[in-house]
């Protein structure tokens, strides 16, 4: 009677949040797909991957290529900003432990 | 609750007379605030790292960017089919057995003896279920629906009720019925007093039956009744969950996830309401709630009205926060997605929040009196007297375990608030910039409910 579950794709169907533009403003892009706005390019491209990336014709595909690509990157200085951030945590907890416990 | 009532102090005190449970132990079965008042680290600081633990913990979850891993780890788990018939049987068995449940808790509640420490009923319902089942419903799974004997009742009324539930009242009377609850359960006589249990257990059953009566049962459990939405909501958190055809065995907090998963309006309020209204609970035995409500009281000021004012007011304080929080996520993220759309889809990541601090609050309250509610039981009418009392005494260290289920409810909040924004905004820096207003307020809830954990617990002033 049991089986393992199927893992959900990257790309499965989840419910969609309503949006609102505020008046006298333009969105940069929209989805072509569901209509979704957003404020710049790069998170329209990254969108219309991961939520119709099975429709996209090849043009759209190497624009979420390059899209994915530019994210890695900033994402990647971010994470080292993360890690001094938790370096800089971890030995200030550390040495105001010690401190306090004398 | 009953656990800094007169009646828990009665029962620790008993227990001290009785040789059962060392000085200090017995001071603890009361009060349970554990070891870090003697321990070398000072207050302020535990409270403090406890916050510095849930910032950290948002900064080492930020590097697990990959969406795909994200909602592969969440869909982990084995789903097994249930039969039908298998279901509509144990639903009749274990309904009827609530029924009757329900009537042995009003006939011992009204005619069996007087004290709530001897009383079966009063010790069942604040002790197996109201702290026990409930712990059970996040731990394990929602055996509510199964159990609940209000439903039942409120069943056996003929027809769909004379209206239409209006929809976009949605939970909104299950946030006041919860608040009201704690109220009731903090500031009435209901803990110490089996008489009046009973009654405010009667009135219940009453009140479902009339809000099924106009609305139709199935409405009436589905949206406005406190109890069913209460167990619900945490059971949304358990590994176990219901599918369409059975169960499925899930990560603990995975459920949260699956998107949107509290869609029905009010459900955001309601799961603050839960979260304050558990925070509630601890502060009002605080030695700083004393203080503060002490002066006041002397002035004439009636306590009833100031215990109203402080669950009202922190719970709009708690509300307004987090619509104030994720107003500020719209900025953060840099999105067009409605600050109300980003209040409902992170709204699941603070039951975990509510259940830690459930957990800190309650398990030791179920341990310590699980005894005397078993000695109870041998006598539901005549009472233990002849019987004896135990009441456990709970180690020292039990206090860090409490601020273990503090900060686990947290971290776990962490992680569901992470795969929602991963869910609701693409690429991976929009998601976590998303989550930015609302980890300075989780921060603030851990400050908040680490201090309130942390702090001795003294009886409940003026109730």
């Amino acid at each position: 009677m049991t089986d393992q579950t199927t893992p959900p794709t990257a790309t499965g169907p989840r419910p969609d949040a309503e949006t609102r533009v505020p008046d006298g403003e333009r969105p940069a892009a929209t989805c072509d797909y569901c209509g979704r706005p957003f404020v710049d390019e790069h998170l329209h491209w990254l969108h219309v991957g991961e939520h119709h990336g099975d429709a996209l014709g090849p043009d759209e595909r190497a624009a979420h290529e390059d899209a994915l690509e530019a994210e890695r990157d900033l994402l990647f200085f971010y994470q080292l900003k993360v890690a001094v951030a938790l370096g800089l945590i971890y030995s200030t907890t550390a040495l105001s432990m010690m401190f306090i416990l004398g | 609750m009953a656990r800094r009532s007169p009646r828990v102090a009665a029962v620790a005190t008993l227990a001290a007379a009785a040789g059962l449970a060392t000085g200090p132990a017995a001071a603890h079965v009361g009060t349970l605030e554990g070891a870090t008042a003697e321990s070398p680290i000072p207050t302020w600081f535990v409270v403090l790292v406890a916050g510095v633990v849930v910032g950290a913990s948002f900064l080492f979850t930020s590097l697990m960017a990959d969406h795909a891993a994200l909602r592969w780890v969440n869909g982990l788990g084995l789903r097994a089919g249930l039969s039908r018939r298998l279901r509509d049987g144990l639903a009749s068995v274990l309904g009827a057995a609530s029924v009757l449940g329900l009537a042995a808790v009003v006939a011992v509640g009204l005619f069996g003896p007087p004290a709530a420490n001897d009383n079966a009923a009063s010790l069942f319902v604040w002790v197996a279920w109201w702290g026990g089942f409930t712990i059970t419903t996040y731990a394990v799974g929602n055996a509510w629906p199964l159990v609940d004997p209000f439903r039942r009742l409120a069943g056996l009324v003929p027809g769909d009720g004379r209206r239409a539930y209006p929809e976009d009242l949605g939970a909104w009377p299950a946030v006041v019925g919860v608040l009201a609850l704690v109220f009731l359960e903090v500031v009435s006589s209901a803990t110490e007093r089996p008489r009046v249990l009973a009654v405010l257990v009667v009135g219940y059953a009453a009140l479902a039956v009339g809000g099924a009566a106009i609305f139709g049962a199935g409405s009436w459990f589905a949206n406005a009744d406190p109890l069913a939405a209460l167990f619900r909501t945490y059971g949304s958190l358990a590994p176990l969950q219901r599918t369409e055809d059975g169960l499925a065995v899930r990560l603990p907090g995975a459920a949260l996830t699956d998107g949107d998963v509290f869609r029905r309006p009010g459900m955001v309020a309601f799961v603050l309401a839960l979260l304050w209204a558990t925070t509630f609970d601890g502060f009002v035995s605080t030695p700083a709630w004393t203080a503060a409500v002490t002066p006041l009281a002397e002035l004439g000021v009636p306590a009833v009205l100031l215990y109203v004012l402080a669950l009202a007011g922190g719970f709009a304080g708690f509300y307004l926060t987090y619509r104030l929080a994720t107003r500020r996520a719209r900025d953060s993220a840099g999105t067009y997605v409605t600050a109300a759309a980003i209040a409902r889809w992170l709204a699941p990541s603070l039951v975990p929040i509510a259940a830690g601090y459930h957990l800190a609050h309650f398990l030791g309250f179920v341990v310590a009196l699980a005894p005397t509610l078993f000695a109870a039981l041998q006598a539901p009418i005549a009472g233990p007297a002849g019987l004896g009392y135990t009441v456990l005494g709970l180690p020292d260290w039990f206090g860090f375990l409490k601020l273990g289920f503090v900060l686990g409810g947290h971290l776990l909040a962490i992680w569901v608030a992470h795969s929602i924004a991963f869910d609701l905004f693409p690429g991976a820096r929009q998601p976590i910039r998303s989550q930015y207003p609302l980890i300075a307020v989780m921060i603030a809830y851990t400050l908040v409910s680490a201090w309130v954990v942390v702090s001795p617990t003294v009886p409940t002033p003026y109730t």
